[in-house]
Parts: structure tokens; C-alpha cells; sequence
């Protein structure tokens, strides 16, 4: 008898909640429901879901200071539901310590998609120490991090250090979304200026090494205003 | 406009007061004058008489009425009398000459307060004449503004509650006939709901996109964007919406950063490109081309399908041709998908960026264009 993944579900509207629940439910994801910010966080101490799914806009309070309250003790991955024009309020959220977001309204292959991610990759850092350095590799793409080697379809590809720096940063993370400040903070360090223009050159130039059609990508997309989010490592 | 009828009556007082005094001020510095060129003149007189005469002008331009110009004639034929004809210091009307003298200035008093008072209201109806003109054109923008604010709202309603209503309708249908209807016919009134609730979305984010303009400037707040990543992200929109739908993206070879608002401009492929699938019934896959020229970047989205009926090219993105498509729809499948709103939203949107929007026919299809233009950063 093996344990089922248990998800906690914060969102005030009750249709969509309800929606999701029987999604989940039917993909046999053990389900806990909280319809505003003050039950949430109740539920998030008390059953302890292994993720959470959490809308924005609750009635009682900032999605936000959930986020932040639960941070200070844990690290269980946390979902943002949020609205597509609201750009600022996702990078908010991710850079508060949420694990990724998902666009309302958004259909149940990619909801159950971005669940499995988000609780692969806790499963991960939880074994850090044991796969860190196994290579990344996606549909033909393969980046070895420890002779720090590229290759797409067999062939190497020459990336500058800098370059190098940001696919490797996204390929670790690959499958969820990471903000243009947080990308820049890591390759440039903390005191970088805070104009992204820098970047958006690297991934240009990384865009022409890497895609076949810089217009149509197959492993580094664009979450606009947001960051970028690589193709997930199919070897997970 | 306000004041009470005692408050215009004040007002009336205190200008004739002033007008008064006005009067005796210039009256009494003309005289004082005149005992100056008695001093030094050989034949005063004749100066004097002139001095009063422009007296008489300086009145009838400042003060309003007749009035006060015949005062001054008469004043100064006293004075002339009085002052400065022989036996000074005493009146004497029996002089020669004299009573044409007196007839002369008060004609002249008369006539240039005829002549000025008629020239100060001219000058009046004209100025009036020019505020009631911009109070017109005012009007007449804010009732244009009102009209398109009333389509836009006609257009958006009508919009809305017919995807509400095939909404309401089918699964109003699938939970009163639930027990009749085959596996079949319950999926196609899901499919129903589905796409009509899609529609309804793509709506309202357009709707939406539409409050990040400035009301007043009608600027946007741009950012220096990659075009890549701007179309890219398009596409990938528009395909989860058209799963089935190929686009062929070519964008340039070195990328472009362009000063804009992504959201937007993202909004405007995504609308030109769903028009393509929804209307066009393309033959081939659309073609979304970036190109540069004279500091500006092109977008060209290109379908190969029926083409736009070419007395529509005009309008197409005023929402206008929108509403006239519609009456002649007669099918429910693609009636109320109109072009309008989407197409008049990335009219506003393309021109609040500072680019130009235009939709032409090519042999095979329609091709939709617009440029933005590539400023530096400030």
C-alpha cells in the first residue's frame, strides 16, 4: 500500500476549487481544500501537504504573506494560481519563495504537469547530494555539469562562460520558471545592475546557438515579464 | 454668469463710477496741459482745441457708451470758454466763431463714441463668437469620444452574451436531456461550452489589455523587449489555444529590442493570429515574419486563405466593419466571432506605441503588418 501525494488547495472561489479537487482526486492525489488565507495556513501546519496550490487573491489576506509565513519554517513546494495580464504579482510571489505558477485559466494536463514538477523537483533537493551532477539532457539536448559540456544532437556547442553560467542555471531548474532577477543575481552577483538588458543579449545569443528557430524554441522559453523556463530533463 | 441680478447691478455702479472719474482724470490732466502750452505756445488755441480732441479719443476708447465722450466735449468747450479764450477766467458765449467751435467738438465727441462703441462691440460678438466655437469643438470631441465609448459598449455587450447564452443554452441542454442524449451529442455540447468560454476569455484579456493604456496620454509604459521572446511567447499562447494550428515563425537574424509593452504587443499577434484561424480557413500554414527597415521593426502575419473583401481594408480595424459583417452572418458557427474588437484593440495598442497597422490582400490570402518603431532607451 503505498502513500498517496497529498496537495492543499487554498482558493476562495468554490467552483474552481472544486474543479481542481476532482482533477486531482481523479489522479489519485490525496486532496485538502481551504476556501481563505486564515484556514490555509492553518492546514499547511496541521496536515503538512507534500504541495501546495494557492490563489493569489483570497478575501482575507495577501497570498503573498502565505507564502512568506510558510518559508520561515519550510520548504514544501508551493504553486501560485494567478491571472495572465498580472506579471508583476508572479514575480512578486516567486521571488517571495514560490516554487512556480500557473496561468488562470489553464487546463488539467498542465496543471497535473507543473504538480509532478514542482514535487520532483522537492524530491531532488531532498537527494541533492546523490544526482546533482548527473547530466541535464531533453530532446536531444545534453549539458554535462561536470566537464561543463553541451552538446545538441551529438554535436558541441560553444557557449561563452556567461552563457554557459545561465543554461546551466536554467537547466537545474528545468521545468519551472526562473525570474530575470534571480538569473541575474546568480551569474552577475548581487550588485549587477538591476537593468535586465544584459540577460535578454545572453539569451539571444544562446537562443541562436541552441534552437534551430529562435522564433519557435524547443528548450528555453519566454515567460514574458516574468523569466525563462527550460524544457524539463526528461531523465528525472 | 453666476451673479445674482443686485450683483450685476454693483458691478454696473462701480464700472460707471469708474468710467466717471476716469473721465474727470483725463479732463482735468488735459487742462493742465493746455495752462502749459498757453506758456509756450505763440497761438494756443488751436492746440488746445486739438488736445481736447484727443481728450475726447482716449474717453471714447475707455470709457463704455456715449455718454461720457458728449460729457467730455461739452467740458472741454466750458473749459476752452473758461480757460483759455479772451476774457480769461470768465465765460463769455457771445464770441465769433464760437458756437461752431462748440458744435464742432461735440460732433466730433458724438461720432468717435458712435464710431468706438460700435468697434468694442464688434470686437465683442467676435470674441464671443470664438469662445462659443471651442466650447463647440469641445463638445463635439467629447460626443465623438461618448459615441465610440457607446459602440464599444454596444459591440462588447452584444459580444458577450452570445457566447453567454451558447454557454447557458448547451448545458442548460446536457442537465434537462442528460438521460436522452448519446455519449456523442454530450460531448459536442461540452465542446460548445468549451469554445464559447474560450472566446469568452480571449475577450475580456483584450478588454483587459486595453486598461494598460494610459487613459489620458494614450501612451503605454514600454520596456526594451527582445522580439524574439515577444513572438515566441505569442505563438506558444496562440497554440494552446489551436492545438492543431501551425504557424511558421521567421524572425530576423540578429534579434531586435524594441521599446514596448511585451503584454501587448503579445495581445496584438495573438488577436491578428486567431483572426487568421478563425476567418481566413488558410490552406497553408500562417507565416508570422519579423523584418527590419529605416529604424523600424515589421510584424507580418500572412494566411492563405479567402482574402479581406476589399472595401473592408479601409475599415477593418475601426470596429466598424465588425458590426456590418454581422448582419450579414447569418450562421450561428462563426457570426458573433467578429474581427471588430480585437482588431480595433490592436489598432489603439499599435498606435499608442507609435507604430502604424494595416491589413492588404496578397494573390493567396491576407496579410495583416504593423511596425513599432525602434527608439533608444531614455
Amino acid at each position: 500500500m503505498y502513500q498517496k501525494v497529498s496537495v492543499l488547495i487554498i482558493e476562495d472561489e468554490k467552483s474552481i476549487c472544486d474543479f481542481i479537487s476532482k482533477t486531482l482526486s481523479g489522479s489519485d492525489y490525496k486532496v485538502v481544500t481551504a476556501s481563505n488565507g486564515k484556514d490555509g495556513l492553518a492546514a499547511i501546519t496541521s496536515s503538512l501537504p507534500d504541495l501546495v496550490l494557492l490563489d493569489l487573491g483570497l478575501p482575507d489576506m495577501d497570498g503573498i504573506d502565505i507564502i512568506k509565513k510558510t518559508r520561515e519554517w519550510s520548504s514544501m513546494p508551493i504553486i501560485v494560481i494567478s491571472a495572465r495580464t498580472q506579471e508583476k504579482e508572479k514575480v512578486i510571489a516567486l521571488d517571495a519563495g514560490a516554487d512556480d505558477y500557473i496561468t488562470k485559466p489553464f487546463g488539467t494536463s498542465e496543471l497535473l504537469a507543473r504538480i509532478r514538477t514542482a514535487i520532483r523537483h522537492n524530491n531532488k533537493m531532498a537527494n541533492a547530494s546523490v544526482n546533482s551532477n548527473r547530466p541535464y539532457s531533453a530532446d536531444g539536448l545534453v549539458i554535462d555539469f561536470e566537464k561543463r559540456l553541451v552538446t545538441l544532437g551529438g554535436q558541441e556547442i560553444h557557449l561563452t562562460r556567461v552563457e554557459y553560467k545561465i543554461v546551466s542555471l536554467l537547466a537545474q531548474h528545468s521545468g519551472k520558471v526562473m525570474t530575470y532577477d534571480t538569473l541575474i543575481n546568480q551569474v552577475w552577483g548581487p550588485y549587477a545592475d538591476d537593468n535586465n538588458r544584459i540577460l535578454r543579449v545572453n539569451m539571444a545569443n544562446i537562443r541562436r546557438k541552441l534552437e534551430t528557430n529562435p522564433g519557435e524554441p524547443k528548450y528555453i522559453f519566454t515567460e514574458l515579464g516574468v523569466g525563462y523556463r527550460m524544457l524539463e530533463d526528461e531523465g528525472i | 454668469m453666476q451673479k445674482t441680478l443686485t450683483e450685476m447691478e454693483k458691478e454696473y455702479i462701480r464700472l460707471q463710477r469708474k468710467d466717471f472719474f476716469f473721465c474727470f482724470a483725463i479732463f482735468a490732466a488735459v487742462t493742465v496741459i493746455a495752462f502749459f502750452f498757453t506758456q509756450r505756445a505763440s497761438d494756443p488755441t488751436l492746440n488746445i482745441a486739438m488736445l481736447y480732441t484727443l481728450g475726447i479719443f482716449i474717453i471714447t476708447r475707455y470709457t463704455e457708451g456715449y455718454l461720457y465722450g458728449i460729457l467730455f466735449s461739452l467740458l472741454s468747450m466750458l473749459s476752452m470758454n473758461f480757460f483759455f479764450t479772451y476774457p480769461y477766467g470768465t465765460f463769455n458765449f457771445t464770441l465769433e466763431g464760437y458756437q461752431m467751435t462748440f458744435l464742432g467738438m461735440l460732433v466730433i465727441g458724438t461720432v468717435t463714441s458712435a464710431m468706438s462703441t460700435n468697434m468694442k462691440e464688434q470686437s465683442r460678438k467676435m470674441l464671443a463668437q470664438e469662445k462659443e466655437l471651442a466650447k463647440k469643438g469641445k463638445a463635439l470631441m467629447e460626443a465623438e469620444k461618448e459615441k465610440m465609448r457607446a459602440n464599444l459598449l454596444r459591440a462588447v455587450s452584444h459580444d458577450l452574451r452570445t457566447p453567454l447564452t451558447g454557454i447557458i443554452g448547451n448545458s442548460a441542454s446536457y442537465l434537462e436531456m442528460e438521460d436522452k442524449l448519446s455519449d456523442d451529442e454530450k460531448r459536442d455540447l461540452v465542446i460548445y461550452v468549451n469554445n464559447d468560454a474560450n472566446w469568452l476569455l480571449n475577450m475580456v484579456e483584450n478588454l483587459l489589455s486595453v486598461t494598460r493604456i494610459d487613459n489620458d496620454t494614450a501612451k503605454v509604459n514600454k520596456e526594451l523587449e527582445s522580439v524574439d521572446e515577444v513572438v515566441s511567447a505569442a505563438v506558444i499562447q496562440f497554440k494552446k489555444r489551436f492545438q492543431n494550428a501551425e504557424v511558421r515563425v521567421k524572425v530576423s537574424d540578429e534579434d531586435i529590442m524594441v521599446m514596448m509593452d511585451a503584454m501587448l504587443i503579445q495581445q496584438v499577434i495573438l488577436n491578428i493570429l486567431q483572426n487568421a484561424q478563425l476567418h481566413a480557413k488558410s490552406k497553408q500554414a500562417l507565416e508570422l515574419t519579423i523584418t527590419e527597415k529605416e529604424n523600424n521593426v515589421f510584424f507580418h502575419i500572412r494566411d492563405y486563405g479567402v482574402g479581406i473583401d476589399e472595401d473592408k481594408l479601409e475599415t477593418i480595424f475601426d470596429g466598424e466593419g465588425y458590426r456590418k459583417e454581422n448582419k450579414d452572418e447569418t450562421t450561428r458557427s462563426d457570426g458573433y466571432k467578429g474581427m471588430g474588437i480585437g482588431l480595433s484593440i490592436c489598432k489603439t495598442i499599435i498606435h499608442a506605441h507609435g507604430g502604424e497597422i494595416r491589413a492588404k490582400n496578397h494573390p493567396d490570402g491576407a496579410e495583416f503588418i504593423f511596425s513599432l518603431p525602434e527608439e533608444t532607451e531614455e
